[in-house]
């Protein structure tokens, strides 16, 4: 397997010249610029290296926080509350999203009926997932599904029009080639009146917050992605991802755009900030 | 044209007589689209498109009262009485209703137990289209429309507990709002004149020569 740094340099267009760049279409990787088709296969080698390690990094490099925000994500979305649901969780590989909705409808509404299949593009992300839900109740049940697809494209056989109350995607959508296409789909795939949620890394709007919050990721996260996983390359991305993502305002503008109706633009509204902008939960209906 | 949830907050305004200020007629909004829903809009979407709790019941009783405000302007009178009795009487349909809609918004408030902002603003912005509609060139901007403020809120609290005798009690403070207005105007005169007097007095004495 090629190494991200050989990776990237694959990548690049060979020649430049006037008629390769008119018909050349690029898309961020991080802070680079690349080929649009070169993306999945970057971003799947980023997700093959760190598949073994994902969680210990999350913990270590948001300190244990992440596990707040998808608590907040989850029980802000209270699954089974009115009836057991059909729930999609795209790029879920590890299965945290997918667990906790589970274990919130049931612990919370005693709802054994509501579903989850858990897509992911990554067989090793997947394969983690797997392997944590083997380890639950609900290993082996018609509860939790996993399935290897692109959110971009997902098949018509298996995942119907109009067909699932609750689409989730938590930490996965920034790192799709195409948003709009991930958005699209999402809509295709809900119920007229069904729930999208996306819980993802936003924009910082604190002037001050938002300098400490740089030097810690630009600086910290990396270096345990080298001391912790034994790959620096990686988590560059994933924080150099974080900072090309768009910010709360706009983002909502796509998720309309895409044909859901929101709140209105304001946090509180459309979407809710997490410690101050840093992780953020956007919400929408399929109308 | 994609629907917002602003459309649906209209769409839920006739359903107030029905169902009150409730997440129900937002949620049974969507039954009224040019291509209705089968069924209403299930608890979490009306949370994603209006809050938690009761901010999606705040955001209607917004709504509602901005309708009220703007049907005012649909009275034929252009005597502020009737228009402030043209709003009374928009209130009629939803009066059951009412008293919970105004204790929604008075415990609205993070840091107060009960927040009487919502009330001055919404007697305030009722007295603004009132005086716009019957006072276009009014010059005591500030007095006229207090007082009009201080009486649609009167009658308004009046209506909640006897309906009845709500027309009654709107004319009888108006009369005495003229009548104290007058008086008032009168005692101001009269004080001018008093002030003018003595001042001409103090000056024939010649102290401050």
């Amino acid at each position: 397997m090629l190494s991200l740094p050989r990776s990237l340099a694959r990548a690049r267009p060979l020649v430049p010249s006037r008629h390769i760049h008119s018909q050349h279409r690029t898309t961020s990787f991080g802070f680079k610029t690349i080929p649009e088709e070169s993306k999945e296969s970057l971003v799947k080698h980023v997700f093959d290296s760190v598949a073994s390690s994902y969680d210990l990094m999350n913990d270590a490099s948001s300190l244990g926080v992440h596990r707040l925000w998808k608590d907040a994500f989850v029980s802000t979305l209270k699954p089974g509350r009115k009836g057991p649901l059909r729930c999609i969780d795209v790029a879920g590989g590890t299965g945290d999203i997918a667990l906790r909705i589970l274990d919130h409808a049931r612990e919370s509404y005693a709802d054994r009926e509501t579903t989850v299949d858990v897509l992911d593009i990554n067989a090793h992300m997947l394969k983690e997932g797997f392997t944590r839900f083997k380890k639950t109740m609900y290993h082996n049940t018609p509860q939790v599904s996993f399935h290897e697809a692109n959110a971009q494209d997902m098949p018509h056989s298996l995942f119907k029009d109009d067909s699932y109350d609750l689409y989730t995607i938590a930490f996965g959508i920034r790192n799709c080639t195409s948003i709009p296409a991930v958005l699209k789909e999402a809509h295709r795939v809900l119920k007229p009146g069904a729930t999208f949620a996306c819980l993802e890394f936003s924009k910082v709007n604190n002037p001050l917050f938002s300098t400490l919050y740089d030097q810690y990721s630009f600086s910290i996260i990396p270096l345990m992605g080298t001391i912790l996983a034994g790959d620096r390359e990686s988590y560059q991305y994933l924080v150099e991802s974080i900072r090309k993502f768009p910010s709360q305002p706009v983002f909502a503008q796509m998720i309309r755009e895409a044909g859901f109706a929101t709140g209105g633009d304001r946090d509180g509204g459309a979407w809710t900030d997490l410690w101050g902008g840093i992780a953020c939960i956007h919400t929408a209906v399929k109308l | 044209m994609a629907t917002t949830s602003a459309r649906l907050l209209q769409l839920a305004i006739p359903l107030v007589k029905t169902h009150g200020f409730t997440r129900e007629a937002l949620s049974r909004s969507v039954l009224s689209l040019p291509t209705p829903h089968a069924q209403p809009l299930p608890d979490a979407a009306i949370t994603s498109l209006f809050g938690q709790g009761d901010n999606a019941r705040k955001s209607l009783i917004d709504t509602w009262l901005e309708d009220a405000r703007e049907q005012m302007k649909a009275t034929q009178s252009t005597v502020v009485k009737d228009v402030l009795w043209a709003r009374l009487q928009h209130n009629e349909p939803v009066l059951n209703y009412l008293p919970d809609a105004f204790a929604v918004l008075a415990s609205s408030s993070t840091f107060l137990p009960l927040d009487p902002e919502p009330a001055i603003t919404h007697a305030a912005k009722v007295a603004n289209e009132a005086c716009w509609i019957a006072y276009p060139t009014e010059k005591s901007w500030h007095t006229r429309r207090a007082s009009i403020a201080a009486i649609y809120l009167a009658s308004e609290l009046h209506q909640l507990t006897s309906p009845s005798t709500t027309y009654q009690f709107l004319s009888s403070l108006i009369e005495t709002s003229s009548a104290a207005e007058t008086s008032l105007t009168e005692a101001q005169i009269f004080g001018s004149y008093v002030f003018k007097s003595w001042a001409g007095i103090v000056k024939s004495t010649g102290v401050f020569l």
